[in-house]
């Protein structure tokens, strides 16, 4: 007699069919896989999907934080219009975005092109340059307070040294949101290392095609570096576009007591939004003013995306 | 033959003899389990027995959230083991929260919302009236029977004020502050100034003095009415300018002549280069672990502090040779000397606190109610004015002012009928806020004072 194995065909095992063992099989992977990707599930519904849910919700009412929240409608949104400080710190946000993310783009870019140069030493220049993206942003804003002070920095010493007179800084209205972009053209380790990544991918023989052809170097940048950089150029300007939307940890930082200082000329939204949840326990009208960011962030973003269609060249689609 | 499942006999007879071997070690699987649990049974009974030991004993374990770090925590750390051991039946814990004003009112938040509040929670002051307001906070009202009849008549009229909303006791405060005007003497002799000034008119002119301006450069500075803060609101009492309401109740700063007074007093100081002196701030603060001020750094002439600058800052920054070349004068402001704002380092129990009743104990304790001879030795080192006036009067206390002479002004002041806090409103950090950004406003002439009045007003009552 001869024993029957474990390795019998499915359906005399099951007695089911080979189709339905299959549906059987799917769920189950289907399960299985569901299982694994759970905790991030998990995390995306508690930490991303609820807290957008609410802050609609809470936009909508008069809530402190801690007692019951009561529906009042669109006046905190009404209220908006009509706070000059939103009107400020909306406006000091858009001024630093519409400075830093061009400037940030043709600086990180242009840093990238020199160091994708075949120079002796450019590891070294690499790592000299991405370094100060590695120091902790805190730390960042202490030295560049310390250096920029009018008073005892650096550089107004240099500057007074080569008879200019420094400007004020941080310290001065005029001076003081210059001196956050100048802040942000300090980190720029991040981006640059993407657009260099990027740099790295363009096909060498397009060069050598526009090269058969005489072409400059400007008419290669222009001709065939740029357009095949354009996705990276799309990706890293909508990742600083949401880091200068959301500018906040530098200016806290940097301000200490004097939030928004000097007078109000470097009140960001998210500092305000901030103040007005945490230390007015406006949370309703903080909400508010968050799902607004999202409303105008989400209306840029889809512009962006809209228009990339006529300057991001992807060479996958033309294939 | 088809076994089902497809186990072959060998299979069965290894699983047979698995088994066998396997109910062996169910047993002892079994045993290991009862064991485990008589163990744990045994431990738990240990614990509750220990659990039953400590709630025999009726001690209530207290939470109590400060801010602080440096010396202040360490003096903090030395009232919560006094108390520890001499209220057997409450064991306070401190924790440190360290922390800006507005993450630790996140924090506090955080905690009420979820049902686990700290039982005290040391607040900064601006945050009183919201929390109140909001229903944050238990009232402390309640408890002040009994023992505690007397205890708002026992503390300063000032620090009522300050933590009363709508009739209710809200707040506490472990120290008051108290503002005066500090004089560094050897600038005051460099400048030809002979005296302390004695009127308003006196200091400005003196102050205007000592300002040093080198190729552009700020090297020295008088008064000015916005150094490490203290800009409108600590100013303000000195001109009848914090309580500014209108019929409605309602924040109203344009039309009161205290306020239009400071106001313009503070534009006078428009002339002097604003940019300059927040940076020259920054960069002394930024040493001795903020413990530096531009009085500290001998770079002032006249500054408005507490006693605690004498106290702690000079000693603490090495006081570039100020130790005994200082001297103080209650600020001569509009309205009569002596004043100053009433204002300090408030104890609130949060809702929800499991222990109000014994956090109140313990917080009336650190002000210093029936505890006047240990605070009375505490507060010097801290350079704090207590929550009541009988402390004052304790023989550490005494000795503290009789070595110190400068500390003269600052008691006095406590009981002038000048002397004010600000009511307690569910906007006083915005009012606050507001205060701070226009004085910074008429001092860079981005606003004239009527706008910068109308400007806290609009604030104030949003």
């Amino acid at each position: 007699m001869q024993a029957t194995t474990s390795l019998a065909s499915p359906s005399t095992v099951a007695g089911t069919s080979p189709r339905a063992l299959s549906r059987r099989l799917r769920r189950r992977r289907t399960r299985l896989g569901l299982l694994f990707v759970a905790p991030w599930i998990i995390g995306f519904l508690a930490f991303f999907v609820y807290p957008f849910f609410a802050t609609l919700y809470y936009s909508f009412t008069d809530f402190n934080g801690v007692q019951q929240a009561h529906l009042i409608g669109f006046t905190n949104y009404v209220n908006l219009f009509h706070d000059p400080l939103f009107k400020t710190s909306l406006f000091n946000t858009f001024y630093y975005t519409a400075c830093e993310l061009p400037l940030s783009t043709v600086v990180a870019l242009g840093l990238a092109l020199l160091l994708n140069m075949d120079v002796k030493g450019r590891a070294i220049y690499r790592t000299i340059f991405y370094i100060p993206s590695i120091v902790p942003a805190v730390a960042s804003c202490l030295i560049f307070v310390w250096i920029f002070n009018p008073a005892s920095g650096i550089v107004n010493d240099i500057l007074t040294g080569a008879h200019i007179p420094g400007p004020n800084w941080f310290f001065s209205i005029a001076w003081s949101k210059p001196s956050f972009i100048l802040l942000g053209l300090w980190g720029l380790g991040q981006p640059m290392v993407i657009y260099l990544a990027g740099l790295q991918s363009v096909p060498h023989e397009m060069y050598e095609v526009v090269n058969l052809d005489g072409a400059k170097s400007w008419q290669r940048l222009w001709y065939v570096t740029l357009p095949m950089l354009t996705p990276v150029i799309l990706f890293n300007v909508i990742l600083q576009l949401v880091l200068c939307v959301a500018y906040f940890t530098q200016a806290q930082v940097i301000e200490n007591a004097d939030v928004g200082g000097p007078g109000t000329s470097t009140w960001f939204y998210v500092q305000y939004l901030y103040e007005q949840a945490f230390e007015y326990l406006k949370f309703g009208y903080s909400s508010a003013m968050a799902f607004f960011l999202f409303v105008i962030s989400a209306l840029i973003m889809v512009i962006l995306f809209k228009t990339s269609s006529r300057w991001v060249y992807y060479a996958s689609e033309q294939q | 033959m088809n076994h089902r499942g497809g186990e072959a006999p060998d299979a069965v007879e290894r699983s047979n003899g698995a088994r066998s071997h396997g109910t062996k070690w169910l047993k002892r699987r079994r045993l290991a389990k009862v064991t485990t649990a008589i163990a744990t049974a045994a431990v738990v009974s240990a614990v509750g027995m220990g659990s039953a030991t400590v709630a025999n004993a009726s001690v209530v374990n207290l939470t109590w959230w400060t801010m602080w770090s440096g010396s202040t925590l360490q003096l903090l750390n030395q009232m919560t083991t006094q108390f520890n051991k001499t209220h057997p039946g409450i064991h306070v814990t401190e924790a440190n929260i360290p922390s800006v004003a507005t993450t630790s009112t996140a924090k506090l938040l955080s905690s009420i919302a979820a049902g686990d509040p700290p039982d005290i929670f040391t607040e900064w002051w601006p945050e009183i009236g919201e929390f109140a307001a909001d229903g944050d906070l238990d009232s402390l009202t309640p408890f002040l029977t009994g023992q505690y009849r007397g205890f708002e008549k026992w503390e300063y009229p000032v620090a009522v004020q300050g933590g009363t909303y709508q009739n209710q006791l809200y707040a506490v405060p472990m120290g008051l502050n108290s503002w005066a005007v500090y004089y560094n003497k050897s600038i005051m002799a460099k400048a030809g100034i002979t005296s302390p000034p004695k009127t308003l008119a006196e200091l400005d002119a003196d102050s205007a003095k000592e300002w040093v301006i080198t190729n552009g450069k700020l090297q020295q500075l008088g008064i000015y009415p916005d150094t490490a803060g203290n800009g409108f609101l600590f100013y303000g009492s000195f001109f009848n300018a914090l309580n500014c309401f209108n019929s409605a109740g309602k924040y109203d700063f344009e039309s009161c002549k205290g306020a239009e007074s400071l106001m313009n007093w503070i534009a006078s100081f428009d002339k002097y280069p604003y940019a300059q002196v927040q940076a020259l701030q920054t960069a002394v603060g930024s040493v001795a672990g903020g413990q530096t001020d531009m009085f500290t750094a001998g770079k002032q002439g006249f500054f408005l502090s507490g006693p605690w600058e004498g106290a702690q800052n000079i000693p603490q920054s090495g006081g570039k040779g100020l130790q005994g070349a200082f001297g103080v004068i209650p600020f001569p402001g509009t309205v009569g000397v002596p004043s100053t704002i009433g204002q300090g380092n408030f104890n609130i129990v949060p809702k929800g606190s499991a222990h109000p009743a014994q956090a109140f104990e313990f917080i009336s304790w650190l002000a210093g109610y029936q505890n006047e001879a240990f605070m009375g030795s505490i507060d010097p080192k801290g350079g704090w004015v207590p929550g009541g006036p009988s402390v004052t009067k304790q023989p550490a206390y005494q000795a503290w002012l009789k070595a110190n002479p400068w500390l003269d002004p600052f008691l006095p002041q406590m009981t002038s009928p000048y002397t004010q806090a600000p009511d307690l409103t569910p906007t006083q950090a915005q009012l606050f806020n507001a205060m701070n950004t226009a004085t910074a406003n008429v001092l860079q002439k981005i606003q004239t004072p009527a706008q910068a009045l109308k400007y806290i007003d609009q604030q104030g009552n949003s």
